[in-house]
């Protein structure tokens, strides 16, 4: 049945770039009897030919079959052993990770190469469906902060502007209260304003992603307490839009992680170039991440589909030198995957 | 019986600001009577109308404050600010349309150019540069007091400027958004608050020349960066 079917598909339509391994079993066992039958007919002459002789070429000439077809056969066993052992092996999370060998002119060489292209289409298929999520959360995110903004925000001030024309009236003697409820408008016109830029990065929309993790790493310091030492390159190469958010997200999450469970008195935050691209860091100075429980978190999932969504390497363990723990992506340069 | 007074004075109010056209009848509720000369005629922008109405009320009530006009967009607001008398426009950044910068340098380019007060949410760095680049005398948080508001219409009618320092990262980014040597040395004079006379005279500029260059720089300023596709 699916003989029927198979030249039309394309994959088998293509021309096989090596002998198939049924065509050299038969051919290797064909070369070995023809040799036998050779020495027998030729070398030793059917004539003189004794019981002894033809036992010694047949025990000869099964040995060297077997021989030959142990040969063949291993080599297209091995590699697919060792293929079926990386598959199990194969980390979900961990992009890029491919086939070793896929070059091979072989079927196990066939087999890993079409191995990789599913991983590839794997891959794309979640980058494309991540983006897509992603992008509905930002939208989501943006109206949320609008909808502040537009309401919450402007209604406040409103009561601000009414608050102080009730000072007026009761001028020269306001009540002590009135103040209070002044700064405490205040104060949650601050929050507002501060949860609906967490929200929605204005300073990345309008200054980019340099100016945009200096201002991040600022009010991180001023609520948290943690020191942020800064090291922002200048003259960065362009990244996307789309690029440059997952970034600051991305730094946003390391660093709400450093708060919450680095117990660490300072942090660190890098933006500097590499070959490819853009290299962003944010390391801590506490705790460290426990070897395989840091796979368990949302936080740390989110920030894996981020990065995988603009085709960006994020690494997240120990520091270099041991101490602490460090989130390091690297981003290519104006592409997106 | 009070809230429903407050909110049938409100409706009031509303259906007045909303209509920007018979606003000149905001004049009934500024019962002071200063001299004309001394008082500072105010043209209050907001699309929004709590705050709009916030601001006409607490204005009204200072003796030396006039709310001369009222508008809720940016056209509005400069026919406005051209039929009217107005000493100081405190304008909102955000409006429906062209933004608060946008009237900040339309009426700077008037005959007799109102002060302007850009009154915004994010009063941030890339702000205050862009409202140094419009032409903006003032740029207040909208989480100002009622007090500071009225303070700052007060310090720009002296002739005080009070653009926030802008962060020298932030001018760096945004200078680097300008594309010629004659727009970076404008943007650097703006920031310092020079005068546009002295700004003209030194770069040998006619006043028109200025007012073009200013509209670049801030299509470039507002511009979100570029960024591969």
């Amino acid at each position: 049945m699916s003989l029927r079917t198979g030249p039309s598909h394309p994959a088998l339509a293509k021309r096989h770039r090596y002998l198939p391994l049924f065509a050299r079993i038969v051919l290797a066992n064909l070369a070995v009897l023809g040799a036998a039958c050779l020495v027998v007919f030729v070398a030793l002459a059917p004539n003189r030919i004794s019981e002894l002789a033809a036992d010694e070429v047949l025990v000869v000439t099964l040995c060297l079959v077997t021989l030959v077809n142990v040969v063949i056969v291993r080599r297209i066993v091995l590699p697919l052993q060792r293929l079926t052992a990386l598959a199990r092996g194969l980390d979900p999370a961990a992009p890029r990770e491919r086939f070793p060998g896929a070059a091979a002119a072989s079927e196990a060489g066939d087999l890993a190469q079409t191995f990789n292209e599913m991983l590839d289409r794997l891959e794309r298929e979640r980058a494309e469906s991540a983006r897509s999520v992603l992008a509905a959360h930002e939208a989501e995110r943006m109206r949320v902060a609008q909808e502040l903004h537009d309401e919450v925000g402007q209604t406040l001030t409103a009561v601000l502007l009414q608050l102080s024309r009730v000072q007026h009236r009761m001028a020269p003697h306001p009540a002590p209260e009135l103040g209070e409820a002044q700064e405490t408008v205040r104060a949650s016109l601050e929050d507002v304003r501060r949860i609906a830029s967490e929200l929605r990065p204005e300073t990345l929309a309008d200054l980019g992603l340099a100016s945009a993790l200096e201002s991040l790493s600022d009010t991180f310091s001023r609520r948290t307490e943690i020191d942020v030492h800064r090291h922002i390159e200048g003259d960065l190469p362009a990244l996307t839009r789309e690029a440059e958010l997952a970034a600051y997200r991305i730094a946003q999450e390391a660093l709400t992680n450093v708060a919450r469970h680095a117990r660490s008195a300072s942090a660190d935050l890098a933006l500097t170039k590499n070959h490819s691209g853009v290299v962003r860091r944010v390391r801590d100075y506490g705790a460290g991440v426990r070897n395989g429980t840091h796979h368990a978190g949302n936080g740390i999932r989110g920030m894996r589909e981020r990065a995988g969504a603009v085709g960006a390497r994020l690494q997240i363990g120990a520091a270099p030198d041991g101490r602490g723990s460090e989130v390091r992506l690297e981003l290519p340069a104006g592409s997106r995957a | 019986m009070k809230s429903s007074r407050t909110a049938q004075r409100a409706a009031v109010a509303h259906s007045r600001l909303a209509a920007p056209r018979r606003s000149r009848s905001v004049e009934a509720h500024g019962a002071d009577h200063a001299p004309r000369s001394t008082r500072i005629e105010v043209l209050v922008v907001d699309d929004h109308p709590a705050v709009r109405w916030g601001l006409v009320q607490l204005l009204s009530e200072q003796p030396d404050l006039h709310v001369a006009a009222v508008a809720t967009t940016a056209e509005i607001a400069l026919a406005q600010a051209q039929h009217q008398h107005t000493d100081v426009a405190i304008v909102d950044y955000c409006l429906g349309g062209h933004n608060g910068l946008w009237v900040a340098r339309k009426l700077k380019a008037l005959e007799r150019a109102p002060r302007v007060v850009i009154f915004s949410a994010y009063a941030n760095d890339h702000l205050a540069a862009s409202c140094a680049v419009a032409g903006a005398d003032a740029l207040i948080s909208k989480s100002s007091l009622g007090d500071d508001v009225c303070h700052a219409i007060r310090s720009v009618w002296r002739g005080r400027r009070m653009i926030p320092r802008v962060h020298h990262a932030t001018t760096g980014t945004l200078r680097d958004r300008l594309d010629n040597d004659r727009e970076r040395m404008v943007f650097g004079m703006l920031l310092a608050g020079i005068s546009d006379e002295q700004i003209a005279r030194t770069l040998r500029l006619g006043a028109r020349e200025l007012a073009a260059t200013r509209a670049e720089m801030l299509a470039k300023l507002e511009a979100l960066p570029a960024r591969p596709a």
